[in-house]
């Protein structure tokens, strides 16, 4: 059994018209044992850009505190926020700092990147755990589950999706396919981001009691 | 030499750097609103030197230049240390940095010259002149002590006093780029001892992209986007020298 | 083998860890205190590699105590959880790592709220409801699943608490015979008798 997929979880980001979605599911377990059904994988690096870590549990926290060491010291030193572009990069130096002993993670990056005329374009992209950058126009998948997403979304995704039909879309894109995926699953949550707004849906859909989510 | 400098001793320091006439060195930058002009006169001490290999406007990275007064030998250290900064922030970020980034990069090696054991500071100030898609077009100056500034227009060097009355005289926010190169030729002239040629002038420009550049992204074929920073050749110094 | 389980409660955090010391097939002590008193309101459970888990608890104890008398106030939950979690995860990659899991308990008392945390040796971290570590995992974690609640008074929690010690008392081939039960809450620690 890989360490990448000793603790399960699994994310996908989807490009939409005017806007990108970026999705995850809740789940953190140690080999088949669910130990939380609230464990997030997706954090927020500025208003407009997100970022999603699946892999090995112990470095999403590190690889999460270490991102937000970057962006802070990037943030005051240039005296701006880090577009979509440049943390991608970030990311990709970042990870392949330790290429002879790499943290066992494949982040996936989704935000809105800031254009010459002043508008917001979408934009997304992943890489590999030594951070090999895949800049794709339509989706990107990574995790225990990404075989499947992959089919799921070649499937459902269509070109210009407004924000509401891309949530519809990366929703049952991820729910179908954590649900073929025993190391992925209990509960997801999902962030759309438009230029001006983000809206942030968790499930508890398919949640038994206990694991926390009772309710 | 006592490890603490005393803020007297860097001011002495800065001002023979502006006011020695052995370096000869004298550079005046005016800031236009669609781009920066950096010029410089260069003489060499002897006819005999073979004056093409000498190089007072250096590139940094595609979007940033700059130019110095004072040592040489201290400037190209600072200029290859410059372009070293300049590539390991496009290794980690995919773009080159902003001017002030590049800037503060460059002034605080010369603040640990100030401090640090068995060095002295860097005989030299700086004009950095960049341009960056947050601010835009900005010109720097940047001292021995290690303390930067922006400016609009000014000079340093040998003939600076005069040099910065021009200036204000001069200088408006509408100028043109065209115009500022002129501006500042005809502020090297003020002070200048012996013939104006292209050989003896050095010009280094930043040009704003247009709105339409900025969209193309990067051009075709180069995979890169076109260099906001350049040098003037000597046919280009000639032409305008004779205008 | 060693087991731990954890469950939060209203207003408090229940930690219970058997007491066994072994050596191989041999079961050399059974009065031994796996759950350290880090401050005032924070308790942790510790199991793993002989040897590393006193280590590296008495670690953690002497830091976090060393925080309090340099600030005067000690460590709040969710900031010792972190830093321990940051010393498992440079100890990971370092060239002889520690192997020690752990729970977390504790009661913030600037937001009146118990906290309780899932650890591993890997520098894995997680706020939960109840946790548990070992074989015993296995058969607390789905009868907490059906009996945990956090609204529950302290009597509730011990009763199921109580459920989980029988029933891998009664499942589990290698269960251990004793256990050393710990409570914190607003008004700190205290030991409880099953």
């Amino acid at each position: 059994m890989s360490i990448m997929q000793y603790n399960g979880g699994s994310v996908i980001a989807m490009v939409g018209k005017d806007c990108v979605a970026i999705a995850s599911d809740l789940r953190l377990g140690v080999q088949s044992l669910s130990i939380s059904s609230n464990f997030e994988k997706i954090f927020p690096v500025t208003d407009r850009l997100y970022i999603g870590l699946p892999g090995l549990a112990s470095d999403v926290t590190t690889l999460r505190e270490q991102f937000r060491y970057r962006v802070n010291m990037y943030t005051i030193k240039e005296e701006r926020e880090i577009e979509p572009q440049a943390f991608a990069q970030l990311v990709s130096s970042t990870l392949y700092e330790k290429r002879f002993g790499p943290y066992f993670i494949e982040p996936v990056i989704a935000g809105m990147q800031k254009t010459p005329s002043g508008s917001y374009a979408p934009f997304i992209a992943a890489t590999d755990l030594i951070g090999c950058l895949n800049f794709a126009k339509d989706f990107v998948v990574a995790g225990t589950a990404s075989e499947k997403l992959f089919g799921v979304a070649e499937g459902l995704w269509e070109p210009d999706l407004e924000a509401e039909d891309l949530f519809e879309t990366i929703s049952q894109t991820l729910l179908n396919a954590v649900d073929r995926d025993a190391f992925s699953g209990w509960g997801a949550i999902v962030h759309v981001i438009t230029k001006d707004k983000i809206v942030i849906l968790s499930s508890s859909a398919f949640i038994s009691p206990g694991l926390g989510l009772a309710s | 030499m006592h490890w603490l400098r005393s803020h007297k001793e860097l001011r002495a320091l800065e001002s023979k750097v502006h006011l020695s006439s052995d370096s000869g060195a004298s550079a005046d930058p005016c800031a236009a609103s669609n781009g920066i002009v950096i010029a410089t006169e260069k003489k060499s001490s002897s006819i005999l030197i073979d004056d093409s290999v000498i190089e007072k406007v250096a590139v940094i990275c595609p979007n940033i230049g700059i130019v110095y007064s004072g040592m040489g030998p201290d400037f190209r250290v600072l200029v290859t240390k410059a372009r070293k900064s300049a590539q390991a922030y496009w290794k980690i970020h995919g773009e080159y940095p902003p001017t002030k980034v590049l800037t503060q990069e460059i002034a605080n090696i010369m603040q640990q010259a100030t401090h640090s054991g068995g060095v002295r500071p860097y005989g030299v100030s700086l004009l950095v002149a960049g341009w960056d898609f947050p601010r835009g077009p900005t010109l720097y100056q940047v001292d021995p002590s290690g303390s930067f500034w922006a400016w609009k227009a000014s000079a340093i060097g040998k003939n600076m006093v005069n040099a910065k009355t021009f200036l204000e005289k001069r200088y408006t926010d509408e100028i043109s780029l065209e115009d500022a190169i002129h501006t500042a030729l005809l502020t090297l002239k003020e002070g200048f001892e012996g013939q104006m040629t292209e050989k003896t002038i050095e010009i280094g420009v930043i040009t704003v992209p247009s709105q339409a550049e900025l969209e193309a992204g990067k051009v075709e074929g180069t995979g890169r986007y076109k260099p906001t920073f350049r040098k003037l050749t000597e046919e280009e110094v000639r032409d305008y020298l004779a205008l | 083998m060693e087991v731990s389980f954890a469950m939060t409660g209203k207003g408090y955090v229940l930690l219970a860890a058997d007491t066994t010391a072994v050596h191989s097939i041999i079961k050399v002590k059974t009065d031994v205190d796996k759950i350290k008193e880090l401050s005032p309101h924070l308790l942790m459970a510790y199991s793993g590699e002989p040897g590393d888990t006193v280590q590296f608890a008495e670690y953690v104890e002497r830091n976090i105590r060393l925080y309090q008398i340099r600030h005067t106030y000690p460590l709040r939950p969710p900031s010792a959880a972190s830093w321990i979690r940051r010393s498992l995860a440079e100890s990971l990659r370092s060239r002889n790592p520690y192997s020690v899991n752990l729970l977390l308990g504790g009661y913030d008392t600037s937001t009146y709220t118990p906290h309780l945390y899932w650890m591993d040796y890997l520098g894995t971290l997680v706020e939960v409801p109840f946790a548990a570590h070992g074989y015993g995992s296995y058969f607390a974690l789905s009868l907490l699943d059906r009996y945990h609640d956090p609204e529950a008074t302290v009597e509730e929690g011990l009763a199921v608490l109580r459920r989980c010690l029988d029933e891998v008392s009664k499942r589990l081939v290698v269960s251990p015979g004793k256990y050393k039960v710990k409570i914190v809450d607003k008004d700190g620690i205290r030991e409880v008798e099953l």
